[in-house]
């Protein structure tokens, strides 16, 4: 799971995109994976969502995190069809709806997630937070606030396959294969999480005071972040997208 | 008889095969028990890694490493833990209960020991170690953090103990602490394997030295003899103790080789001192 969203450099032309045109286009995914009513078009969505990933040119990341996607989807699925008991049924105790449901909620999940998780890898976070406090006026503090809470995941999973691993060491049997004995195990790790993680936290944010955090101001940064066709088309591509998925 | 601990063959790596980077390849070598071992190197050159492959949180892709008998490879970490108890370099990531007491006995818990039993067993090791059994792990000093986790381990009673850069952090004082607690651990028997920056200590702890460098082991033998071989240093970029820095310097010299080629410890440079001047004021 560690480093499977982070930034992957490139010179793709999904690297090259405007941030904030690659911010509209994944967000504009997510809404018309929500307003979409067409299994046909959800599904070509989820194919199209999947294919910036190739258009990117980060194959590996594509495939776990759709690997990892599916695994969560078949979870939810079973549950779904399991609990959901109206329409007629098809075989023994499933139903029409609930397949129908089920198929929906998990092809949105996917839909809406790949998109978000590609953002992430495919846009340096700095490149990000500056086009956000440039352009749409953000307040740096909560640009900053969301870019460093970005940074930290990939650093807290790390510590927590360290501390996981650590009292593997003091013999917790973490290879157990029971998830619910596994969960049942892990919670106390969160008092060590904490611990660390609230100290690195502390330490960030002393750093950032001692560069003079404060003196920041909206024009501050080096790079100019400058509209192009390219990205004037993506924006018409994903409002065309999102007509699509009313409309059918 | 074989050895507690055996490394045959044994390979490893993070990544794919090709990458030079995280791997280790080659190691070859067995620990008796009793022993007190240590493994230096230059940052990257290893190991942790290795420390790693002991108990079987990484499991060798060549060659096996056995650990009293049974093969890592064919053992769940959980039940290795038993027989290899490993302190990390930052006790707060071990740290899991509230109170130094629970702290403790978590592990005999996981053994799955009697309640009558783990309570006399803590009640040994918290007025071995004078700590306060009920206070907060997390209002102790750095230094009595690792203590804590330590004693966590030892109270385990595992025959081999794996310390990776357990004194770290730690001033002089905590240092020595700590390390005194391995000498006495390793007179009642326990197996110790140390990785260590610190030279010194190392040549004061350790009788025998394996050295490592880029993934691979480039000595292995007594510790007085390793430090000597400059070019093992050179290779393994590390200084040795000042003590032998300093008689190996004074051998230089072809007027004093003899009498001062040879002593690795203040003590051992102050009687040869003693004698020499003693020796011409007899004369
Ligand atoms: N979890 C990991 N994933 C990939 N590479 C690693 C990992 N841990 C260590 N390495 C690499 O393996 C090599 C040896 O590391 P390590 O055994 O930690 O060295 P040492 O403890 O001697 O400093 C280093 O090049 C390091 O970058
Ligand atoms: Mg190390």
């Amino acid at each position: 799971m560690a480093g499977l969203l982070d930034y992957s450099a490139g010179t793709t032309i999904l690297h090259r995109l405007h941030p904030l045109a690659k911010v509209f286009l994944a967000l504009g995914i997510c809404v018309a994976a929500f307003l979409c009513k067409n299994l046909i078009v959800l599904v070509c969505l989820l194919a199209f969502a999947i294919s910036l990933g190739l258009i990117g040119g980060i194959y590996r990341k594509t495939a776990k995190l759709v690997l990892g996607l599916l695994g969560i989807a078949v979870f939810l699925f079973i549950l779904q069809v399991l609990f959901i008991r109206s329409g007629t049924p098809v075989l023994l105790f499933i139903t029409d709806n609930g397949l129908m449901t089920a198929s929906f909620v998990v092809l949105r999940l996917m839909t809406a997630t790949i998109p978000l998780a590609l953002l992430l890898v495919l846009t340096q976070l700095n490149d990000l937070s500056n086009s956000l406090v440039k352009i749409l006026h953000l307040p740096y503090r909560y640009a900053f606030t969301i870019t460093t809470a970005l940074r930290f995941i990939p650093v807290f999973t790390d510590e927590m396959s360290l501390i996981m691993e650590s009292q593997t060491a003091r013999g917790v049997n973490f290879d157990t294969k029971n998830p619910v004995r596994k969960i049942r195990l892990m919670i106390p790790l969160c008092v060590p999480l904490l611990v660390t993680s609230v100290g690195r936290i502390e330490q960030a944010a002393m750093a950032a005071e001692i560069r003079g955090f404060y003196l920041r101001t909206r024009s501050s940064g080096s790079k100019d972040y400058a509209f192009r066709p390219l990205d004037a088309t993506v924006v018409a591509v994903v409002a065309a997208l999102i007509l699509v998925a009313v409309l059918l | 008889m074989s050895a507690l601990l055996e490394f045959d063959g044994v390979c490893f790596s993070y990544g794919r095969k090709s990458d030079e980077a995280g791997f280790v390849c080659d190691l070859n070598f067995s620990i008796d028990k009793g022993e007190y071992v240590a493994i230096i190197g230059g940052n990257g050159a290893g190991k942790t890694t290795t420390s790693k492959l002991i108990n079987g949180l990484l499991k060798p892709s060549e060659g096996r490493v056995t650990v009293d008998g049974l093969t890592t490879t064919d053992h769940a970490v959980s039940k290795l833990a038993k027989k290899v108890g490993m302190l990390f370099q930052d006790p707060d990531r071990q740290i899991c209960k509230n109170t130094v007491r629970e702290e403790l006995a978590f592990g005999l818990e996981i053994r799955g020991l009697a309640a009558d039993e783990i309570k006399s067993r803590v009640d040994e090791v918290v007025s071995d170690f004078g700590f306060a059994p009920g206070a907060s792990p997390f209002t102790l000093s750095r230094g009595e953090r690792q203590m804590l986790a330590l004693a966590s381990v030892v109270i385990c009673d595992p025959e081999i103990l794996v310390l990776d850069e357990p004194t770290t952090g730690l001033d002089y004082r905590e240092c020595m602490h700590i390390m005194e607690r391995t000498r006495v651990l390793n007179e009642k028997g326990t197996t110790v394997i140390m990785i260590c920056h610190d030279m010194e200590v190392v040549l004061d702890f350790a009788e025998r030295i394996i050295v490592m460098a880029q993934g691979r082991i480039i000595a292995d033998g007594d510790s007085a003899g390793i430090f000597r071989d400059e070019d093992v240093m050179r290779k393994a970029s590390v200084l040795p103790p000042m003590m032998i820095d300093l008689s190996l310097r004074l051998s230089e010299r072809a007027d004093l080789k003899d009498r001062f080629g040879g002593f690795s410890s203040v003590d051992e440079l102050l009687e040869i001192l003693a004698k020499s001047t003693s020796a011409r004021a007899r004369s």
